[in-house]
């Protein structure tokens, strides 16, 4: 929920308790104010009555007005003053009246006065409340709604200026955040705080990417002094005829670190996304290049290979393309068994590499994971498909392994945001 | 032919120097900026091996100066950072080639022996050993003068041998330079077997001498018996 539906809620809610509770009260007191007042007059119009018996020593004589009625009742007892609300029948009405009643002497007999007159007047201004309380509810929270419209969205705009600026920001674009500038002090406090952050974070993502850098360069540099001087080495035909063996070995075991070095880096550069996806690629070519690259080793191994291609022109990086489908193929060819079957597909964004293998369905969990190899494999890094899993996490495109008619089957959906 | 190598490691400036020496380049070592820069100013070289980190400086600094003065040397970055853009850096500064550290001497020798090729323009594309020659522009081999039809692969793998003629190249270094590192060794070395054997028979079909020597199950070398 957004805040400012959250804090309209309360808002709403509060207002109209507030103006029922409100209205209640004033309905209750003013209607005892004006009950009140009928009473007095009541009073007075006994009093009248009162003197008039005094002086005249007989009853006034009933004058019936509109709003007011007389009653005089022979009474045996003399009975005490008391105020009543009813409701009387008249011209087919039921009307609430406020009376009087109380006791006159007049000619030695006793009488019953009644003084009665209309309450319509508290029934109007009743209606008159409720009416005016649900037009006020009513413009209360059309004017909120319009706050709420037009002058807040109009406040919270340098927030969500700010929140889609911090969206688009991409570490390793190496951009500067760009913030709208507001004289909202809240708003300006925040964005303060992210661009110090981002700052913070640049210069951090500048040291480490400095760091990995230099233990490349520091590893390299060895690697690079090994390598040379085994080529050396090898030129020793003294050396090379008891020792063939050993210098093969030792070669082997260079080459396998400095691949086992670069696939780290590279790994670590794709998941510190120091890749740019902004290269259209040919997807379709990248796969008939790379089949034509390895076509040896799958005629060696008498492969049956199909190949069915529809064109298919992604906003990715080249480089990063050539090794998804470099090792997947790879490993399809390497996998495979004598006289095997590989099945390359490309369509509707849909890629499928199936190979027949010797081996039965793999590890789904593991299959994925960093130096996992198959047990009775030694060759390869073990990091060939961690490394395409990890390029297409990045790209957001969808990988997956089944096992399916005896056949291994990878398949990447390509699907572009 | 002179060459400048300008890389801080002294061993594998050492290792370099031995391997082009050995090849009948003639050879300068530098291991600093302030040095290099010193030579680089004075002489002039038919290709310069040029090491990014240097102490005292950047070698693309280097090479800006060598562009600046209007110099024709060939440069051939060598460098531990693969990144990308290092790379492009380098070409577009004008240098002729980007080689990443780990590399084989053999392979570094071949792209010198391009970029010296390259430099000196037409009219010296043709590399000979004995009674073979190879045409590197038309990519053709003739044997006495005789054209010798070979696919893409053995061409590229007769070029390497002859380029680095004389030497001991292991089937790694071979299936380095013919399939790229990514390729695993284990996977190349029967290629390597099928495609140096298809090699050394139409050589000697074609009346050439068996230059192509197997070195202890380890290697091969292309030289005189």
């Amino acid at each position: 929920m957004k805040l400012l539906d959250k804090y309209s809620r309360l808002n709403i809610t509060a207002t109209i308790l507030t103006f029922i509770i409100g209205s209640c009260t004033f309905y209750f007191l003013l209607n005892y104010i004006l009950i009140r007042e009928l009473d007095e007059r009541l009073q007075a119009e006994q009093q009248e009555i009162q003197a008039y018996v005094n002086t005249h020593k007989s009853l006034p004589d009933i004058v019936r007005t509109k709003d007011q009625f007389t009653i005089y009742e022979q009474a045996t007892a003399k009975v005490n003053t008391a105020f009543t609300t009813v409701k009387l029948k008249q011209n087919n009405e039921q009307e609430d009246y406020r009376e009087i009643k109380f006791s006159l002497l007049a000619r030695d007999k006793y009488y019953q006065v009644t003084v009665g007159t209309p309450l319509d007047e508290t029934e109007a201004l009743l209606q008159v409340i409720i009416g005016v309380t649900i037009a006020m509810i009513g413009i209360i929270l059309l004017i909120g709604f319009l706050i709420n419209r037009i002058v807040i969205r109009r406040l919270w705009k340098p927030f969500y200026s700010t929140i889609e600026s911090v969206k688009n920001y991409h570490l390793s674009e190496q951009q500067t955040l760009k913030l709208e500038r507001t004289d909202i002090d809240e708003f300006s406090l925040l964005n303060q705080s992210i661009n110090e952050m981002v700052d913070r974070i640049q210069q951090d993502y500048g040291s480490l990417k400095n760091f990995t850098g230099q233990a490349a360069h520091e590893m390299q540099t060895p690697l690079a002094v090994i390598r040379t001087k085994l080529d050396t080495l090898m030129q020793n035909e003294a050396v090379l005829e008891k020792n063939a063996p050993l210098i093969t070995d030792i070669e082997k075991a260079v080459h396998r670190l400095s691949r086992l070095h670069q696939s780290l880096l590279l790994l670590t550069k794709v998941e510190n996304k120091q890749f740019l996806l902004n290269e259209n690629i040919n997807l379709g070519k990248i796969v008939t290049d790379k089949y034509e690259e390895f076509g040896e080793m799958a005629s060696a191994m008498n492969l049956e290979v199909k190949v069915d291609l529809q064109p298919l022109t992604l906003l990715f990086h080249q480089q990063l393309a050539e090794i998804i489908i470099g090792n997947l193929l790879n490993n399809a060819i390497r996998y495979n068994r004598k006289a095997g079957e590989i099945e390359v597909t490309l369509h509707d964004s849909v890629l499928t590499v199936a190979n027949t293998s010797e081996k039965g369905n793999l590890d789904n969990a593991k299959l994925f994971k960093r130096f996992y190899r198959d047990a009775d494999s030694s060759e390869g890094t073990g990091l060939g498909l961690s490394i395409v899993k990890q390029i297409c996490d990045m790209a957001g495109y969808i990988i997956s392994y089944r096992f399916y008619e005896g056949k291994h089957v990878f398949t990447i959906i390509f699907n572009q945001p | 032919m002179k060459i400048l190598i300008v890389e801080d490691e002294p061993s594998l400036n050492k290792s370099i120097v031995d391997y082009l020496t050995s090849q009948q380049y003639l050879c300068e070592q530098v291991s600093n900026y302030r040095d290099a820069l010193d030579k680089i100013e004075t002489y002039d070289y038919d290709c310069i091996v040029l090491d990014i980190m240097l102490p005292g400086g950047n070698g693309l600094q280097l090479l800006q100066s060598v562009k600046k003065s209007g110099k024709t040397d060939g440069v051939i970055i060598i460098s531990a950072k693969n990144e990308l853009d290092d790379k492009i850096k380098g070409i577009s500064l004008g240098a002729d080639d980007y080689l990443t550290k780990p590399f084989h001497l053999s392979e570094l020798s071949v792209r010198i022996a391009a970029i010296i090729r390259r430099k000196n323009g037409m009219g010296n594309n043709l590399i000979s050993f004995e009674e073979i020659v190879v045409d590197v522009q038309a990519h053709t081999v003739s044997v006495n003068n005789q054209p010798v039809i070979l696919t893409r692969k053995e061409f590229e793998l007769l070029l390497y041998l002859v380029i680095n003629k004389n030497r001991v190249l292991s089937k790694n270094t071979i299936a380095g330079h013919m399939w790229g590192d990514d390729m695993d060794m284990a996977d190349s070395y029967d290629f390597i077997y099928a495609h140096i054997k298809n090699l050394r028979k139409k050589l000697l079909a074609a009346g050439a001498g068996d230059y192509i020597q197997s070195v202890y199950g380890m290697g091969y070398k292309f030289a005189l018996r």
